[in-house]
């Protein structure tokens, strides 16, 4: 078995052949809408992972654009123009993101960029948006450095970031379950941003912080960790891993029966990366922004409406993901309507004075743009497994909402400075 | 004390890392083809796992199957699905019949083209997100040693992972079959002129490769987590293990599976965020005083 011809050179060229083949696959995964209208369309570039950590909860957010669009055209479209769409796959990777960023506008010459999970792409995106004064809606990154250091004029974020999920819960689980806690960071800048919030919170809420255990971004094996975390004995696990780690940590915390040995305090929990799972999967208490078994007035006919245009999707009901992917696509469309035009700072002036009813947005509370760092400012509601249901699709209990100006996040507020409108390049398509 | 823990857990991870690089070091010492298909197989082991575990696609005719004990379906989910993976694997093997003798790229191209359309064949049959294979409660669970709490589940799989490297052993090393397999890996031409059919050789030999990355799978997914992508995982530290190793050593695999599987439990209990990396480091490490791997045979190229 030792005597064979596989040699060096051809490893070497396996990698060179594997990078020229992933390349060329990037560049061939692309979808868009057809058919012309009379009026020149306005065309919104999907930025949304396809592949890599965060495919799944990329799907999510592309289905939630598409659905806001849909409505928008079945009226007419904006302005008069219909609406189209291009879809390239951003990889969950922030080179792949900058590319298709320049792509979308230089070549698909469109109109706004739409979508992330990452926070690393959703800033190289950024980026690449500011340098030609093209809006983009970060809807799903969740990172306080997106809202924070990394802010731009062009991009809005929609998403509940890490520093409010902790807002909304480290006060209340040091009086509940302990004052020492023990932080598990993935290894890029949403784990780190999201645990130094954490350490501040606890630290200024008498809590002690009795270490971190790092965690790479690809980490399978949490073995480990976990012992690491028994070693530690904590009262309390801040867990701020996403992705697939998440799901993968996940799996070996539920294995062991860990779940219920510490206080687990996770960040946001993404509906596509929950679902399906068995509920002992779901440990601890978790933070989301909207749950389709709220009982508010219009989620029924919302998830309905999700039902009735998603049904290849092997998700049965809409989650936090579609939700901001809709939202944030949706409030885009209608700021242009008010607006009256495509105009990159007149759209982007619009938006920075949204408002949404707290019954348009079936939330508990208002919603509202900060202007200064803009990040749309929400209800934050802290859930944990509902172990009452053994229905698949029931799988939250909420345990409390927040009102979005008890949770803001200032320290990222702070750090945000946006560019001067007159050093963004004007831009209408 | 606190290293101890580390190090168990450490040794438990490399027979699983032995074992996921088993089937891909078969393929390549044998049939001289890196198989990036290797991933898929893996991944599509475990999902064909999942279903013959839970066969809600038969219905009301499935209800009775699905009122055996899990262990029962577990245990034959493990010969079947494997069995499918491998009837693939046949299949796969005579595309690739056609770039041997040509150069490598060959058929790197074709096993990597597999590896796509078989992700996406996954996506869109089970869809985008993560999926869960159930494993028997006897198995799941944690057990206490000392203050600490180990995963039932883990020993469990690298106990059947010594067993499977055993079994491979005990064919490649003492059967008549695997003295046929080992010697058409050393020279194929000679084989063939001793009448032995060297054709019907490599799909046996492609078949087994793809049913031990499906047992991997079924092995290894209850740990990692099942999604479409799950390959992917799968297939970067096979290659590094087999590379490691020595391209087509048997004894390399499990070496090599031990060491990596020893470095990154160590580095994962004291130098967490170097968990990853040590493995690579430990390639290059090795990769420099010793090029062809720790048993591997050494090449043309060198001294």
């Amino acid at each position: 078995m030792n005597n064979h011809q596989v040699t060096r050179g051809m490893q070497f060229t396996g990698a060179v052949v594997l990078s020229i083949a992933l390349l060329a696959g990037a560049s061939c995964k692309k979808s868009s809408s057809g058919g012309d209208g009379a009026k020149p369309p306005i065309v919104i570039g999907i930025t949304a992972d396809a592949s890599g950590q965060y495919a799944a909860s990329g799907d999510s957010d592309r289905r939630g654009v598409l659905m806001a669009i849909a409505e928008f055209n079945a009226k007419g479209g904006v302005l008069g123009r219909p609406i189209k769409w291009v879809h390239l796959d951003t990889e969950t990777t922030p080179a792949t993101g900058s590319r298709v960023a320049e792509r979308l506008i230089k070549q698909d010459k469109v109109a706004f960029l739409v979508g992330a999970m990452s926070s690393g792409v959703a800033n190289a995106i950024s980026q690449v948006a500011q340098k030609y004064g093209v809006i983009y809606l970060n809807t799903n990154s969740s990172s306080p450095s997106e809202s924070g250091e990394n802010c731009h004029r062009v991009k809005f974020v929609w998403d509940g970031n890490g520093n409010n999920f902790a807002q909304a819960s480290v006060k209340g689980a040091i009086g509940k379950f302990g004052k020492k806690w023990l932080l598990i960071t993935n290894d890029y800048g949403w784990g780190h941003d999201t645990s130094n919030g954490t350490r501040k919170l606890v630290t200024k809420n008498g809590g002690t912080i009795v270490g971190e255990i790092l965690v790479p971004q690809g980490t399978r094996d949490f073995s480990a960790t976990l012992l690491k975390i028994q070693q530690y004995s904590p009262d309390v696990v801040a867990a701020a891993v996403g992705g697939d780690d998440l799901k993968a940590m996940r799996a070996q915390v539920g294995q062991m029966k860990l779940g219920s040995k510490y206080a687990w305090i996770n960040n946001q929990q993404d509906w596509p990366d929950v679902y399906g799972l068995p509920r002992t999967d779901l440990f601890g208490v978790f933070g989301t922004t909207w749950y389709h078994g709220f009982d508010l007035p219009g989620v029924k006919e919302f998830v309905a409406r999700y039902q009735k245009e998603n049904a290849d999707s092997k998700i049965k009901t809409p989650g936090n993901v579609f939700y901001n992917g809709y939202w944030a696509t949706r409030s885009l469309l209608e700021a242009v309507e008010k607006a009256k035009t495509t105009n990159n700072v007149a759209v982007i002036k619009e938006l920075e004075q949204w408002k949404i009813p707290a019954k348009d947005r079936m939330q508990d509370h208002d919603a509202y743009m900060n202007p200064k760092d803009h990040q749309l400012q929400q209800t934050v509601y802290l859930a944990s497994a509902n172990l009452d249901s053994t229905n698949p699709d029931d799988l939250f209990k909420i345990v409390s909402n927040t009102a979005p100006g008890e949770v803001e996040d200032k320290d990222s507020e702070a750090k945000c400075k946006l560019e001067a409108y007159e050093a963004t390049p004007a831009y209408e398509p | 004390m606190n290293l101890l823990p580390h190090v168990v857990n450490g040794v438990a991870l490399g027979v699983l890392f032995g074992l996921l690089a088993l089937g891909f070091m078969l393929i390549v010492g044998v049939m001289e083809v890196i198989n990036l298909a290797h991933g898929s197989l893996f991944a599509l082991g475990a999902y064909l796992a999942m279903e013959i575990i839970s066969p809600r696609w038969l219905g009301a005719a499935g209800e009775g199957f699905l009122a055996l004990p899990l262990a029962l379906r577990y245990g034959l989910a493990l010969v079947l699905a494997p069995l499918l993976v491998g009837v693939l694997g046949m299949g796969l093997e005579r595309a690739v019949r056609r770039t041997y003798g040509k150069k490598a790229e060959y058929g790197l191209l074709l096993t990597f083209g597999a590896a796509l359309v078989l992700e996406e064949a996954i996506r869109i049959v089970w869809g985008p997100g993560e999926q869960n294979l159930p494993v028997p409660d006897s198995v799941n669970g944690g057990f206490v040693v000392g203050d600490l709490i180990y995963s039932r589940y883990r020993f469990f799989a690298a106990a059947l992972g010594i067993v499977l490297m055993a079994l491979v052993w005990v064919f490649l090393e003492r059967t008549p079959y695997g003295a046929r397999v080992k010697a058409g890996a050393h020279d194929s031409e000679m084989v063939r002129a001793l009448g032995i059919n060297i054709s019907r050789l490599r799909v046996f030999v492609f078949a087994f490769g793809a049913a031990l990355a499906a047992i991997a799978g079924i092995i290894l997914t209850p740990i990692w987590g099942l999604r479409p992508h799950v390959g992917v995982d799968a297939v970067i530290p096979a290659f590094l293990i087999i590379v490691l190793g020595g391209v087509g050593s048997f004894w390399g695999a499990v070496i090599a599976g031990q060491l990596v599987g020893i470095t990154v439990g160590i580095t994962g209990g004291f130098a967490a965020e170097w968990s990853m990396m040590s493995m690579y480091l430990l390639l290059i490490f090795v990769l420099t005083f010793r090029a062809r791997g720790l048993l591997g045979k050494k090449s043309a190229l060198e001294a």
